[in-house]
């Protein structure tokens, strides 16, 4: 009896439930769900856009450290973060500045993973869209975003590789040729940009409407030389009178006394950055979305809490060479902080600093070398990790400029000098004296884009990337290429290392 | 044969019977209650002996008789005694206890068997072998007792577990540490911090396939086995153990003091601003004399067909590093109660602990240097003061991100509380004469709350910032566990026969959530009321929860099988399947078979005089690992990615979480144990040597996966193979083994070697090429070198700026710093490929002493600490190591091996003596023993850092030094009562 009882549990036990082994999810979403809902079709594009705003990690385009911004900007004339005789900063940011940069320094491999992470995203944006039969222009909108990060990729590593659907084997994505890719991007764009909405701000505040995506194909051909050999001058120039059939003007360089720094320029520079002049903004609110650290990491300790009463990070600086080519009559140069009465406001207790930097390695700099910036003035919210100023990557004092290159570079330099005018006079300069030259259109985009993430493209494409500088010497022409990160290549021994890197 | 004595003496009288009574003891002289006396001649008589150790006969007529003297634990006695009329006979015996006969009782999983039948590799540690002193955490008990069973301890934290390893590592995913079975119920580690040290009856260590594969897929990393004390027939108890301790920084690193540093610093072109002028030792203040203590109330009865115990513990350890500390509260109660006969039989478990712990922060970040509070101290200036004038904590402007670790221990609140219940039936019904019908359930929930403020006054920039952070994390897992059993044990003619069927089923659900606020107009509600921060700083993280299960369903088969008591078999079958495998591959065989021949017992060993015992074993198992991979790592998941800004607002941004994998599959462990049990001399040399050789397949891991075209860089796959193969012995000699002394010396000793065979392997039909694979500092995964190897630069000296300079090894004049860089080569692995322990006993009388010696070696360690302190590009706002000044190193740009250190040590870990009271007069009490234990007494190493015991069990932080919480040296003093 209790025998049969004992079979018959077991019995029961065997036949029921004992063997269901579904893996049970709670607290996320399958992608395949996720993806193929209406709802997800249209989060995919939203996914894409978080891939941009600067953050703690090395992502993002611009607003935090050790990413694509640090990479691109601190490789220049335009600021450093020198090493402190007071132990402060690791010695790789100066590395930067000096152009000896390792494979293995993390700006390197953390801007690599961020381009491929974003150029994945932007793939499964596309596909996703195209199964969801989104809005056209949509589809467009992924499209060049996707090419926006392939143009940032070859930009600064050259021969990379090529994907554009997800479902890929890496046996099958070989590095391909950088003039291809600028192929494919050059491509993609004309054949999606007047898809795009012409709408400006608004629910487009932030995303590649028409008018962005022109600016984009704008510095795709104003590089094509450093790209591909050929220069594509005449195609930039009308890329970017595409651009102002959107109806951009340079916002006002009024003097305004309720901006701390006394001008109504800075606002291109503040919370909401102005649609007048503003082609494509990041939106950043610290801790949120992104952030923008420029400023507080520029300025020391003490001065950051006596302005803003949160301390600073007494990093990046703006070296000399750089500061001393500033008109003192330009507006523009209320950007940056330095000596006993600088710019923008002085509380009790604000830091006086030296214009001059002894050194920059070994034995590092002292405390209070080096002039600071405060061109993005900190926008509220902010702390000592940021703050919420949006960041512009395109703005149309650029395009200007672009068109004044054009001419110039097309030996039409008289038609370029009402553009480069323009500019210098929204920035209280005068207007030019005679026909601008390459290196007046080189000096008018160090003034009105520094620390704006255009310097090392700008560099290179005149000439003057590996030049001296200040305290430095001439580079190596192989470092116009940044190198393939270390881990990457750990990672894919299939991939090929840029020349002399190893 | 061990020698018990007994001492007869008669009384003469004139009746016809006699009677016959006296006093049984220990090896230890204390009275042994409940041992089983009975005689069998003329008549067959049988009792039991009181608390005091006597028995009685009253009325045994003239004649000869067996006497036989049964009591669990200790050898059994049988003599022949004549009585005589009429007289009174008094016969004492003392009994020796079973702990290396074999006739001792050992744990197998799902049953037990005596010593001499066991077929696999199975090491046991009964109670009188455990360490003693300052016992927080019961795998400190078995610290160096058995061979191949790596117990290691890193610092000193209240409440941190020791780390075992058993035969190595053999999955790189995690799943290492051995299962736990606590008197039948299964769980991880942490299951030990439920149990009072001192009711451990026995430990069990099941290290070879063929004992674990019972356990299957949960048993791939070996099974310890812990059996509690229950009361022998017929007896009660009362008994308290006391231990308290003071303990001491067993070693310090030599940083420089603030001459040193101002000399050095003025080298250094560090400006005269940076000094002010303070001297101050800032690991002193931060650290002071610890204590511990723990206190166990044990009571219990045995009485009939009922038996229960229960015991209350307290742990309480207050830490070397200020505002460190725990407390560990364990109340349980077993209770078994026979009926029917005693066919049936119930037995309930009840145990609940709450465990309270109040830690120094850990991940203190700072630019460049993230680690635990007590190392940040390292770092400070000695020159800078710890207060200002007016009392508040120093801190530097003009250093970026300036932490006063000072201030962040006064004022940081960092709690928690972790409440642990499970409670366990079980029945077994003996349903016919050898078959018993079982069920098992266990159920354990744990609640695990952790609280945490950290205000402005931290000195931490992201308190100044925010005004405050206060947040509460609980964390909560419900386990269960059933299973339906089948036994039936026969034995006719020569055979015996024992088989077991069972089904089980279990399942682990984790879930918790996280609240944070932040900006409090002041400090005094700390974490206990969130609802006053600030609500516009509410950022996104701030709230959270999460919920994510497994289980794991199996049958098993297992058959015992002996013929003559020669030749043993046992073989098992046990059927897996676990839900966080991909949808065709959730199922997994796990087969395994074992022999023991008793060669002693062969007809031709009969004449010999060499062996008294001879037995050869050999075991063939598979074992799966399933437990080191977390739920839902087969599927590509779409989770919470913060927020972003799109169509004019900000919204919620969702993104892939992982890379997902839906071949993920079983790995499987293949190993091969061959061992012989002999003992000599009387017995009195006994020993051990296995040798074995484990195969793991189809490894788990997280590999590193190119990017493109992955999202994220890792992805856990079944890659590749690896093997482990060791050698082990145990040794111990009775040196010397008379009534009032005995000295035994035990050694064991194993040699590990491991072998990463092969790591190339496919993910989505492509060949992936893993090898080289980053694992730990500078240590790869390399096919046909031993997990976590040492591929490095090799240091040449410095150059002219003082930056440090490595060999160009392929003279290309480049250093490439890759993987798999011409410019590495071997420096040594991770691994110790050797772990030893010597373990003598000395007794006299009352008085007995204990050694423990152990070490490891063979293996190197990077020293992460000693590299970030050494570097003068650092001295304007650190302190760095005294012995940094010769190298006189600015910089570098290398992690080479300069900082490569060997990790051999050998420690004398503990001393204990003790003295036993000879308490027959006093009334209420039944023994009583007090103890003096001195902990971690010496290390003898060449390594330059705090001590040599790092991570070697794989994970963060393996292989290398990255800065940890003192160890300790102790020195303990313990009392033991038994009442009656």
């Amino acid at each position: 009896m209790i025998n049969k009882l004992i079979s018959l549990c077991f019995a029961v036990v065997l036949l029921q439930g004992c063997t269901k082994l579904d893996e049970n999810i709670y607290d996320k979403y399958t992608s395949e769900d996720f993806y193929n809902s209406k709802e997800g079709s249209d989060v995919a594009l939203a996914a894409v856009y978080a891939q941009i705003p600067g953050n703690w990690d090395g992502v993002g385009y611009a607003g935090a450290d050790r990413g694509w911004y640090d990479l691109n900007s601190m490789s220049t004339d335009e600021q450093v973060i020198p090493h402190r005789n007071t132990g402060d900063w690791e010695l790789d940011f100066a590395r930067l500045y000096l152009r000896q940069w390792l494979p293995t320094d993390g700006f390197i491999n953390n801007t690599w993973n961020w381009l491929y992470k974003s150029v994945f995203n932007a793939n499964l944006a596309v596909a996703q869209l195209e199964t969801a039969n989104a809005d056209p222009s949509k589809i467009a909108e992924a499209k060049v975003l996707r090419a926006f990060f392939y143009y940032l990729l070859i930009d600064d590593f050259g021969d990379v590789p090529f994907f554009t659907d997800n479902n890929v084997t890496v046996d099958k994505i070989p590095q391909e040729k950088r003039a291809v890719i600028f192929d494919f991007i050059v491509k993609e764009i004309n054949e999606n940009v007047e898809l795009l909405s012409s709408a400006k701000g608004g629910v487009y505040y932030g995303r590649f409407n028409k008018w962005a995506g022109y600016a984009l194909l704008a510095k795709l051909y104003l590089n094509a030389e450093v790209y591909t050999g050929t220069p594509r001058w005449q195609e930039c120039l009308d890329a970017c009178n595409k651009v102002s059939e959107g109806g951009f003007s340079l916002h006002s360089g009024a003097a305004d006394n309720s901006h701390p720094l006394g001008y109504k320029y800075f606002e291109l520079f503040g919370d909401v950055l102005p649609d007048d002049e503003t082609i494509l903004a990041i939106y950043t609110r610290v801790d949120v979305v992104g952030r923008n650290i420029f400023t507080v990491r520029s300025l020391g300790g003490s001065d950051a809490s006596a302005l803003f009463g949160y301390s600073g990070w007494n990093g990046s600086v703006v070296p000399k060479d750089f500061l001393d080519k500033f008109n003192d009559n330009d507006i523009r140069k209320r950007q940056f902080r330095y000596g006993a009465s600088p710019f923008g406001p002085r509380p009790a207790g604000f830091t006086i600093y030296s214009v001059e930097l002894n050194n920059i390695d070994n034995p590092g700099a002292n405390p209070n070398d080096g002039a600071r910036s405060q061109k993005f003035f900190p926008a509220a919210p902010a702390n000592s990790g940021g703050a919420s100023n949006d960041f512009p990557i395109y703005r149309y004092a650029d395009i200007l400029l672009m068109k004044a290159e054009c001419h110039v570079r097309m030996n039409n330099a008289g038609a370029g000098k009402p553009f480069v005018d323009e500019v210098r006079q929204r920035a209280g300069l005068q207007a030019l004296s005679a026909a601008p030259t390459l290196e007046d259109i080189y000096n008018e985009r160090g003034f009105e884009l520094a620390w704006e993430g255009h310097r090392r493209q700008d560099m290179i494409r005149f000439g003057t990337f590996l030049l001296p500088r200040g305290l430095v010497k001439a580079a190596q022409s192989y470092r116009l290429l940044f190198p393939i990160p270390t881990a990457a290549l750990n990672a894919n021994p299939l991939l090929t290392q840029n020349p002399e890197y190893n | 044969m061990i020698s018990a004595c007994f001492i007869l003496s008669y009384v003469l009288s004139f009746a016809q019977t006699s009677s016959m009574g006296g006093k049984i003891t220990d090896e230890t002289n204390q009275p042994l209650a409940g041992t089983v006396v009975s005689l069998q001649g003329n008549t067959s008589q049988k009792t039991a002996t009181g608390s005091d150790g006597r028995y009685r006969f009253n009325s045994v007529p003239y004649g000869t008789y067996i006497v036989r003297i049964s009591s669990i634990g200790y050898q059994e006695i049988t003599r022949d005694i004549l009585v005589q009329d009429g007289g009174q006979l008094i016969v004492d015996f003392k009994m020796e206890p079973i702990a290396t006969g074999l006739e001792q009782v050992v744990v197998v999983g799902y049953g037990t068997q005596k010593r001499r039948d066991v077929t696999g590799a199975v090491a046991t540690i009964s109670s009188e072998d455990l360490n003693q002193g300052p016992i927080t955490n019961p795998l400190q008990q078995i610290s160096g007792k058995a061979a191949g069973v790596h117990v290691n301890q890193v610092g000193g934290e209240p409440g941190s577990a020791p780390n075992v390893r058993i035969r190595g590592i053999s999955s790189l995913i995690g799943g290492n540490d051995p299962l736990v079975v606590i008197d039948g119920v299964q769980g991880n580690m942490d299951l030990l911090n439920q149990l009072p040290p001192s009711e451990i009856e026995s430990v069990d260590i099941l290290k070879d396939a063929s004992a674990t594969a019972i356990y299957g897929s949960r048993g791939a990393p070996g099974v310890i086995i812990v059996t509690t004390k229950t009361n022998r027939a017929g007896t009660t108890t009362l008994e308290y153990n006391a231990v308290s301790s003071v303990d001491a920084i067993s070693r310090k690193l030599d940083m420089l003091d603030a001459d040193q540093w101002w000399e050095q610093a003025q080298i250094y072109g560090v400006p005269a601003s940076a000094n002010h002028g303070s001297r101050t030792d800032w690991y002193d203040i931060l650290t002071k004399n610890g204590t511990i203590q723990n206190h166990t109330l044990s009571l219990g009865g045995n009485e009939r067909n009922f038996n229960y115990r229960a015991s209350l513990n307290f742990i309480s350890q207050d830490g070397v590093v200020l505002r460190s500390n725990f407390q560990n509260y364990i109340g349980r109660i077993q209770a078994t109660q026979k009926a029917f006969d005693d066919k049936l039989s119930i037995a309930f478990n009840l145990n609940g602990s709450v465990r309270n712990t109040e830690g120094s922060p850990n991940g203190v970040y700072r630019p460049a240097f993230t680690a635990n509070l007590i190392t940040n101290a390292y770092l400070m200036r000695p020159t800078d003061p710890v207060l200002n004038t007016d009392g508040s904590y120093y801190t530097d402007g003009n250093v970026f991100q300036y932490i006063n670790p000072y201030a962040l221990s006064q004022t940081v609140v960092n709690e928690g509380s972790n409440n642990n219940l499970f409670g366990t039936v079980k029945a077994d019904l003996e349903l016919t004469k050898g078959l018993i019908a079982g069920i098992f359930g266990s159920w354990r929930r744990v609640d695990n709350n952790w609280g945490y403020y950290l205000p402005a006054a931290s000195t931490m920039p992201s308190a100044i910032d925010n005004q405050g952070i206060a947040n509460i994390n609980n964390n909560r897992q419900d386990e269960k566990l059933l299973n339906l059993s089948l036994n039936y044990k026969s034995v006719f003619d020569n055979h015996s026969l024992d088989v077991l069927g069972l089904y089980e089923w279990q399942s682990q659900l984790y879930y918790g959530n996280f609240a944070q606020a932040k900006g409090f107009i002041n400090d005094i509600t700390r974490y206990h009321a969130l609802q006053l921060g600030d609500l516009t700083r509410v950022q996104p993280g701030d709230f959270s929860s999460y919920k994510n299960d497994r289980a794991l369903v199996s049958f098993l088969a297992r058959v015992n099988y002996g013929y003559m008591d020669r030749y043993l078999l046992t073989a098992s079958f046990r059927r897996d399947g676990s839900t966080v495998f991909g949808d065709n591959h959730k199922w997994g065989n796990f087969p395994s078979v074992s022999l023991a021949w008793r060669i002693d017992q062969e007809p031709f060993m009969q004449g010999q005089n060499i062996f008294n015992d001879l037995k050869l074993r050999a075991g063939y198992g598979v074992t799966g690992n399933q437990q080191g991979l977390y739920p839902q790592n087969a599927l590509q998941l779409v989770g919470y990615a913060g927020q972003t800004y799109f169509g004019g607002e900000q919204i919620t941004n969702y993104a892939i979480s992982q890379n997902g994998n839906k071949d993920l599959r079983w790995e499987t462990k293949y190993q091969l144990n061959i061992g012989l049990d002999f003992a000599v001399l009387d017995s009195r040399l006994r020993g051990t040597i296995d040798a074995y050789t484990a195969t793991t397949k189809n490894l788990l891991f997280n590999y590193t996966v190119p990017q493109p075209p992955y999202p994220f860089g890792n992805i856990v796959a079944n890659v590749g193979s690896m093997l482990n193969k060791g050698l082990e012995a145990s040794l111990s000699y009775k040196l010397i083994d008379n009534s009032n002394t005995t000295l035994t010396l035990a050694a064991n000793g194993a040699s590990l070697r491991n072998r990463v065979l092969k790591l190339s392997g496919q993910i989505d039909g492509v060949p992936l090429n893993t090898d080289f694979v980053g694992w730990g500092t500078n240590s790869y995964l390399v096919e046909g070198k031993p997990i976590g190897s040492f591929y490095m630069l090799e240091n040449l000296g410095k150059d002219e700026n003082n930056k440090e300079t490595v060999i160009d090894r392929d003279g290309n004049g480049i250093i490439d710093q890759g993987a798999r860089s011409p410019d590495r080569y071997y420096a040594g692995g991770a691994l110790p490929t050797y772990t030893y322990g010597f373990t003598p006993s000395f007794r006299y009388k009352n008085f007995d002493a204990a050694m423990v010696w152990r070490g490891s070696g063979g293996n190197k360690i990077y020293n992460t600490l000693r590299q970030n302190l050494s570097f003068f590009e650092n001295i304007g706002k650190s302190n760095l190591l005294e012995n940094a000044v010769p190298l006189g190193l600015y910089t570098t740009e290398y992690g080479s091996d300069l900082w490569l250190e060997p990790g051999d040590f050998l420690r004398f870990e503990n001393l204990t003596l003790g003295y036993r009271f000879d308490v027959e007069r006093i009334r209420c009490i039944s023994s009583l023993r007090v103890s003096l234990t001195g902990n971690n007494l010496a290390v003898l190493t060449s390594y330059s850092g705090i001590d040599p015991e790092l991570n070697v069990g794989g994970g963060n932080g393996f292989g290398s030094d990255g800065g940890m919480y003192p160890r300790l040296r102790s020195i303990a003093v313990g009392l033991h009562i038994n009442l009656k």
